[in-house]
C-alpha cells in the first residue's frame, strides 16, 4: 500500500504541470497570464464559435480526462455541451462540487436577472446575462479569482502565480485608463446589437442599447421584428454585429438607419486583431471610433 | 390572560379577612378596571384590523410605506405554519419530457404491413407490438418521455427514462453512473441502452432519421439493444479519445437473445411428449467496446468497433405458425462518423455502420404433418446503413439515408435456403428546428426490404414528425 502511494507520488510528480481545461478562448488567456509555463490549457471552444453552441467533439472528452482544473464561464452558457463532456471524463477531480472545477460567474455582478423564465422568452437564462467578459472592469477581479484557484490547487508556486498576478494587474490597469477614456466618447450612443452580447460593455460605458436584431433570445431576425426596430430607433449610431451570425440583416438595418454596422469580436479569437485579452478591448474600442 | 389573572386576584380578595363593605367596594373598583380594561382591547383590536385592512388595500397598487409593508412581512411570518417547514424542492431532479408525434403516409395499410417479413431476419409478433415508431397510417404518438437526472450523492449520478406511450409506461432507462472513480474508470449500473454501437446509446429523439436504421431493426429489435445490467468503462490516458468498454447483461432481447428457456410438444396439436429446452445462463449477454475519435482541423472523426455474445432463445410457440429457437449468436459492429464543421452552425456528416450476426442452433418447427422437426440453423447475415446529413442553416437540416442488408446465409442442416440478400431501404428528410427545443421533419423512404409469401413487397412512406421537448435542457450531441 506504501509502495503504491510512493508510485502514485512519482507519478503525480513527473507530471508536474497544473492542467486546466477552459471553456473560452478569453478564460484559457487570463489562465495563461496567471499560470505561465507552469499550466498547461487546453480550450474547448474556438474564439470564431457561437459560445451557445459549441460542439461536444470526443476529443474534448480525451483532455478532460486528465485535468486537474475545469473553470466554465457559467450561467448557463455551458449548459448546452459541457454536462455530456463532464459525464464522460471519468475524472472525478473536475465534477461539481469538487475543488477541480471553478465556475467564474459566481465572483462578478450577473447584470439582467430575469424575474421568472419560460422558453416562451427565447433562450433566456434564469441566472442573467452570462457575457461578463466584455466588462473590461470584471477581468481583474477574475484574474485574482484564478490565481486563488491555482493557488489552492498548487501550492508550491503560489508566489510564482501571485507575481504573475500583480505583473498582470499593473498592464491591466494601466490599459484600463486607456480604455476608461476613449469608451467615454461613446458614453450616450446609441446602439443596436444582434443578441445581448456586448451588454456589459455598454452598461460599463453608458452606451445605450435601443434593441436587439433577434426578436427573442435565441431566435432569428424576423422581417416584421425588423421594420418595428427600424419605426422606433432613431439616432443609432452603430449596429453590433457578432461574428458567427449573418450580417446581412445587420447591413440592411444600418442602411435604412444610417448607422454602421461594426462587427465586434466578443472573445480572443473571433477576429485576427484580437488575439489576447489586451488587444481584444484595443480592438473594440478601435472599431467603434471612425 | 388578563382577565384569568383578574379573576385570580378577585379570588384571592374573596378569602381575605376584610369588611363586606370594603369587599363590596373592592369588587366594584374591580369590576370598573375589567370593563375600563376591554374596552382598551376592543379599541386595539379595532385599531388592528384596519391597520390591517390598510395593508392588504396598499399590497395591491404599490407597497409603498416601507413601515407597512415590514408590519405586513412580520403578520406573514407570525402566519408561518401556512409554509411546510421541510420543503425539498431544491432537490428537484433535472426533469424534461419529450414528446413525439407523426403523420403517416403508406401504400401499405396496418394490416398488410403487420404481415410483412423480411426473410430470415425479422417478423412481426402480435406480442411485440411496442417501441414501433410511426406504425400506424395517419396520426401516430409515437411516445411522451420523462427524463430524469440528478446527482445521487457525491459518489453516484442517476438517469432515468421512462417513455409513456397511450398504453401506458415502462421504465426504459433507469442507471447509476459513478461520478468519483480513479484512473478514468466508470461504472454503470442499472438498465441502459448499451453502448454497442454508434446509434444504439441515443435516444430516438436525437436520430437523424424518424425510424432506426434497418440492420438496427432486425438485428437488435424495434427498441435497441437496452437491457438490464452493468458496464466497466476505461478511458486511456491519450491525448486522443480512446474508449474501451465491457458490459454483462440480462441478453433478453428478443430479436437476437433471449433467456427464457420452452417446452415443445413433439406433436402440434400437443398429442405427443414435451421436450424442455431450459433457461440460458443468467445474466446471458456480454457486451465489448472501443471507441475512439481524433480531430483534422474541422474534420471530427468517432469510429469504433463493437462485439456482442450470448445465448438465445426465441419464442413464438403460441402463434399461427409455432416456431422457436435455441443457440447462441454473436454480433460484431464497425462504425464511423465524419463530420465536418462549417462554421457554428453548419456541418456535413457523413455516419455508417456494418452490422454482421453470426447465429448457429436448433430451430423447432412442425412439418405439414404436425410432427416436430428440429433442423441445426447456421446464419451469417450482415448489413449497413449510411447516410450524409447536411446542416445548411441554424435552424434547417437535410440527409439521405441508405441502408442495405447484403449477406443472409441461411443454412438449414448444412443445406443453404435461398434467401435474398439484396435488401435496400432509403430515406430522404428535411428537418426544420425552430429552436433546440422543437422539431418539423419531413421524411420520405422507400423500403425494399419486405417480403410475403415469397415476393417482394415495396413500402413507400411519407413521414410528417413533430418533436418537442420541454423542462431540463438536454445537450446537444455530436
Amino acid at each position: 500500500m506504501r509502495m503504491l502511494a510512493i508510485l502514485l507520488l512519482l507519478f503525480s510528480f513527473s507530471f508536474a504541470n497544473l492542467k486546466v481545461v477552459a471553456t473560452y478562448p478569453w478564460i484559457g488567456e487570463l489562465v495563461k497570464e496567471i499560470g505561465k509555463d507552469r499550466v498547461s490549457i487546453y480550450v474547448i471552444a474556438k474564439g470564431t464559435d457561437d459560445p451557445h453552441f459549441v460542439v461536444p467533439k470526443p476529443s474534448h472528452i480525451a483532455k478532460m480526462r486528465d485535468a486537474d482544473l475545469l473553470i466554465m464561464q457559467g450561467a448557463s452558457l455551458e449548459v448546452g455541451f459541457l454536462p455530456p463532456l463532464l459525464q464522460q471524463s471519468n475524472n472525478p477531480k473536475i465534477q461539481p462540487g469538487r475543488q477541480g472545477l471553478l465556475d467564474l460567474s459566481e465572483f462578478v455582478k450577473i447584470i439582467e436577472k430575469p424575474v421568472s423564465v419560460s422558453r416562451a422568452m427565447g433562450d433566456v437564462h434564469p441566472e442573467g446575462n452570462p457575457h461578463y467578459q466584455l466588462d473590461p472592469h470584471n477581468i481583474p477581479i477574475l484574474a485574482e479569482v484564478i490565481k486563488d484557484k491555482l493557488c489552492q490547487l498548487d501550492e508550491g508556486n503560489c508566489v510564482y502565480y501571485k507575481g504573475n498576478l500583480e505583473d498582470f494587474l499593473r498592464r491591466w490597469d494601466a490599459k484600463l485608463k486607456v480604455w476608461d477614456k476613449g469608451f467615454s466618447k461613446l458614453r450616450s450612443v446609441k446602439v443596436i446589437e444582434y443578441h445581448k452580447l456586448y451588454d456589459y460593455l455598454l452598461s460599463r460605458y453608458g452606451m445605450v442599447l435601443v434593441g436587439t436584431l433577434e426578436p427573442l433570445p435565441g431566435i432569428p431576425p424576423t422581417a416584421k421584428h425588423i421594420e418595428s426596430l427600424i419605426s422606433q430607433a432613431q439616432g443609432v449610431k452603430f449596429i453590433l454585429q457578432d461574428v458567427y451570425h449573418e450580417k446581412r440583416t445587420a447591413e440592411y438595418v444600418a442602411k435604412k438607419l444610417n448607422a454602421r454596422m461594426v462587427i465586434l469580436p466578443h472573445d480572443v479569437g473571433a477576429v485576427p486583431e484580437a488575439n489576447n485579452l489586451f488587444s481584444l478591448f484595443d480592438e473594440i474600442l478601435r472599431r467603434l471610433n471612425p | 390572560m388578563k382577565k384569568t389573572l383578574l379573576l385570580l386576584s378577585i379570588f384571592s380578595f374573596a378569602f381575605a379577612q376584610e369588611s363586606l363593605e370594603e369587599l363590596k367596594r373592592q369588587l366594584e373598583e374591580q369590576r370598573r378596571q375589567i370593563r375600563e380594561l376591554e374596552k382598551k382591547i376592543e379599541a386595539l383590536e379595532k385599531q388592528k384590523s384596519e391597520a390591517k385592512e390598510e395593508v392588504k388595500e396598499e399590497q395591491k397598487p404599490a407597497p409603498a410605506d416601507r413601515t407597512l409593508q415590514l408590519r405586513a412581512k412580520y403578520e406573514e411570518r407570525l402566519k408561518a405554519f401556512q409554509v411546510y417547514p421541510f420543503r425539498q424542492t431544491a432537490f428537484l431532479p433535472d426533469l424534461s419530457l419529450i414528446v413525439d408525434t407523426s403523420l403517416v403516409g403508406r401504400n401499405k395499410n396496418d394490416q398488410e404491413l403487420k404481415r410483412l417479413e423480411i426473410p430470415g431476419l425479422y417478423h412481426r409478433h402480435g406480442s411485440e407490438e411496442h417501441g414501433i415508431l410511426n406504425k400506424n397510417r395517419g396520426f401516430n404518438l409515437n411516445y411522451a418521455e420523462l427524463y430524469l437526472y440528478a446527482p445521487v450523492d457525491p459518489y453516484f449520478d442517476l438517469y432515468a427514462t421512462i417513455p409513456f406511450s397511450e398504453d401506458g409506461s415502462e421504465v426504459e432507462e433507469a442507471y447509476a453512473v459513478t461520478r468519483g472513480l480513479p484512473f478514468g474508470f466508470q461504472f454503470k449500473v442499472g438498465k441502459f441502452r448499451s453502448s454497442f454501437g454508434r446509434l444504439n446509446a441515443q435516444h430516438p429523439h436525437v436520430w437523424d432519421f424518424a425510424n432506426q436504421p434497418l440492420v438496427y431493426k432486425v438485428f437488435l429489435g424495434d427498441d435497441g439493444l437496452k437491457e438490464k445490467g452493468v458496464q466497466l468503462n476505461w478511458l486511456a490516458p491519450t491525448p486522443f479519445y480512446l474508449l474501451f468498454g465491457v458490459e454483462v447483461l440480462q441478453g433478453e432481447n428478443e430479436q437476437s437473445f433471449g433467456t427464457e428457456g420452452f417446452k415443445v410438444n413433439t406433436k402440434k396439436d400437443g398429442s405427443g411428449t414435451d421436450i424442455t429446452i431450459g433457461d440460458t445462463k443468467k445474466p446471458n449477454l456480454y457486451v465489448g467496446f472501443v471507441k475512439t475519435s481524433f480531430d483534422v482541423g474541422d474534420l471530427s472523426v468517432l469510429t469504433g468497433l463493437s462485439f456482442a455474445t450470448g445465448h438465445t432463445r426465441i419464442n413464438h410457440l403460441d402463434d399461427e405458425d409455432p416456431h422457436a429457437f435455441a443457440g447462441k449468436t454473436k454480433l460484431y459492429g464497425f462504425d464511423l462518423t465524419a463530420k465536418y464543421f462549417l462554421d457554428s452552425y453548419r456541418y456535413i456528416s457523413f455516419q455508417g455502420e456494418y452490422l454482421y450476426r453470426d447465429q448457429e442452433g436448433t430451430r423447432y418447427a412442425y412439418d405439414d404433418a404436425g410432427n416436430l422437426i428440429t433442423p441445426s440453423i447456421k446464419k451469417k447475415q450482415g448489413g449497413f446503413y449510411s447516410q450524409v446529413v447536411w446542416r445548411f442553416a441554424q435552424r434547417w437540416r437535410t440527409g439521405f439515408q441508405y441502408n442495405l442488408i447484403n449477406k443472409n446465409d441461411v443454412k438449414e442442416n448444412g443445406v443453404k435456403i435461398n434467401l435474398s440478400n439484396n435488401l435496400p431501404a432509403y430515406y430522404a428528410m428535411l428537418e426544420y428546428n425552430p429552436t433546440e427545443f422543437s422539431r418539423i421533419r419531413l421524411q420520405v423512404g422507400q423500403n425494399r426490404a419486405f417480403f410475403q409469401d415469397g415476393s417482394r413487397k415495396t413500402v413507400n412512406e411519407v413521414i410528417l414528425q413533430f418533436n418537442f421537448a420541454i423542462g431540463a435542457h438536454g445537450a446537444h450531441p455530436f
